[in-house]
């Protein structure tokens, strides 16, 4: 701090109330909620120094899903849960809802596609998240309980996918969806239960659709994001793993260590890394 | 259980020290994750929205073809099918691609003695392996080249996905208009009488193909059973019709569609046709 005896000028007054004004909601907020720590420790964690693009397929799965999110609220605003006939056209109600979106809405053909084709990648990043997490072992000790949430998630989101197929009420949605529930109904004991409650009734029909909209749009995205939190508050937790094979792994393996490079107060040789030095003279002392 | 030698750390007290180990690490040895992972994580996320806006473009101007029809099959198929119609039974069943390894195991296991197994048997079995991963794979070894029934394992499961996926999407369907022409080789082959003809039409173009396969027509889809010599079982004209009607009524936990819709005359042709089919001679 520089120590300056002067008066301030004015420019430095209001400069210094300026900064209290953007300053003081961000404290009152802090006090009371303790958000604006969390949301710094969020973004201040340290992550190991090693880790590489293949651990970005996780945020890449969250923005497709924003992307269904951000999407389906706007398609939700246009879309018609109906199996009804119009009068007018003789058409589904609910189908004519989805030509419209796709023709005639402004960018309405963007936001179907997107929605359309964020499924498909949603789906494709959430296995490649999981077959990276696989290749680095990082379902081990203490992650076995993201593992599973991981695997709910991507349960969730095939659900979403076989619920999300019936929406449009064309001819591929509606046979896909026939056959799709009396498959479910071949499950032993609750598989006829399963099949009555998807259809609710005998045969698929508006009940049906509406069904599936509720489904589709409420209760799967609810148990998703409820999912994804706890997944991130994990990953948070329990911080991200290093790539196994890195020579520089955090946590590596005490038995690849070299024995004779130890020190009294040291539990792994110095990193060589250009801070190493420090390091040494002052282990963990940095802040 | 070996009682364990005191020298040596259990299991989880090894565990134990290696995460406290990796959070000291971490710690002292890390990065901040905003800028430096948080950096990569936005560009990776760019690369997703623009793929995705990418992909409904293609879509939207490959789709409509000449006569802006939404029905026409675009390079990413058509931006909607024609309106969801109960009457019509000739439209094959296609999940979305995503589907197709579930879809195609159908096609191995064979209704009734074995589609439980494709349909809940496997796929169950597939989540509950998947969900206890992390507990039969106890060891802390992490690097893949130390674990190699673990590699194995997981290079077969996604070759086999792989295939799956592949031969779901490459199956050939059954289109009324190509399974009609094999109409005169059914009459040839089975012998069938005049009174059957009718029904044999009616079985090219009402959708049955599309799951059944009939003297080396068809689909083979969704575990359903081959009628080439359905004939021989003798079930009768009026079970033939029930079932038609509502094939989980007769066969429970059927998962054919019914095919009520069809009208008495055509149904009562279809069983006909059913009876009269006794095998290829």
């Amino acid at each position: 701090m520089a120590t300056t005896r002067r008066q301030p000028t004015k420019a430095q007054i209001r400069r210094q109330k300026m900064e209290e004004l953007v300053i003081y909601p961000i404290d009152w907020l802090e006090e009371r909620s303790g958000l604006v720590g969390g949301v710094r420790y969020f973004l201040f964690r340290n992550v190991p120094s090693d880790i590489n693009w293949m651990q970005t397929l996780g945020s890449a799965a969250l923005t497709a899903f924003l992307v269904q999110a951000i999407t389906g609220v706007i398609l939700a605003m246009y879309y018609v849960p109906s199996a009804a006939t119009d009068p007018a056209t003789g058409k589904p109600v609910a189908w004519e809802s989805i030509v419209n979106i796709s023709d005639n809405l402004t960018l309405g053909w963007l936001v179907r596609g997107m929605h359309r084709w964020g499924a498909s990648v949603f789906i494709i990043l959430m296995f490649l998240h999981m077959g990276r997490v696989f290749l680095f072992g990082a379902y081990k000790y203490p992650r076995e309980l993201n593992w599973i949430i991981g695997v709910l998630i991507l349960l969730m989101g095939m659900l979403e996918g076989f619920t999300g197929y019936l929406l449009p009420w064309d001819q591929t949605a509606y046979w896909a969806t026939v056959v799709g529930i009396n498959l479910n109904g071949t499950a032993p004991i609750l598989g006829p239960w399963l099949a009555q409650f998807l259809r609710s009734g005998q045969e698929i029909g508006g009940e049906t659709l509406t069904r599936f909209y509720s489904l589709h749009m409420l209760v799967i995205p609810g148990a998703i994001i409820a999912l994804i939190t706890l997944h991130l508050y994990l990953v948070v937790r329990l911080g991200v793993t290093s790539p196994p094979w890195s020579k520089d792994a955090a946590g590596g393996d005490p038995v690849e260590a070299e024995e004779p490079a130890r020190r009294p107060g040291l539990t792994r040789p110095v990193p060589r890394t250009a801070n190493g030095a420090a390091m040494q003279a002052e282990p963990g002392g940095r802040e | 259980m070996a009682a364990i030698p005191k020298e040596k750390p259990s299991r989880i007290e090894e565990a134990r020290a290696g995460f406290a180990r990796y959070k000291a690490d971490v710690k002292a040895r890390g990065k901040p994750f905003y800028p430096y992972a948080m950096f990569h994580d936005t560009i990776m996320s760019l690369v997703v929205v623009f793929t995705i806006i990418g992909l409904a473009a293609i879509w939207k101007w490959s789709a409509y073809g000449p006569h802006h029809d939404p029905t026409h099959k675009g390079l990413l198929g058509p931006i909607v099918d024609p309106p969801a119609d109960p009457g019509t039974t000739s439209f094959v069943p296609r999940p979305d691609w995503y589907f197709y390894f579930l879809f195609y195991l159908l096609r191995i296991f064979k209704w009734p003695e074995s589609v439980f197994l494709g349909t809940i048997g496997v796929p169950t079995i597939a989540l509950v392996l998947l969900i206890g991963l992390p507990f039969l794979d106890r060891r802390l070894e992490r690097r893949p080249s130390a674990r190699p029934v673990a590699m194995v394992a997981g290079v077969l499961v996604i070759l086999s996905m792989g295939i799956l996926t592949w031969k779901g999407a490459t199956a050939k369907e059954a289109l009324a208009s190509e399974v009609i022409q094999d109409v005169p080789r059914w009459i040839q082959q089975e012998h069938l009488p005049p009174a059957a003809v009718p029904g044999a039409k009616l079985f090219a173009t009402a959708g049955c193909t599309a799951c059944h396969t009939y003297a080396g027509s068809g689909g083979s889809n969704l575990g359903a059973p081959d009628l080439t010599n359905i004939g021989t079982r003798n079930l009768g004209i009026q079970f033939q019709i029930n079932h038609l009607k509502c094939p989980s009524c007769v066969n429970p936990g059927s998962p054919m569609p019914k095919f009520a819709s069809l009208g008495e005359t055509r149904l009562h042709q279809l069983a006909v046709f059913l009876e009269a089919s006794k095998g290829t001679h």
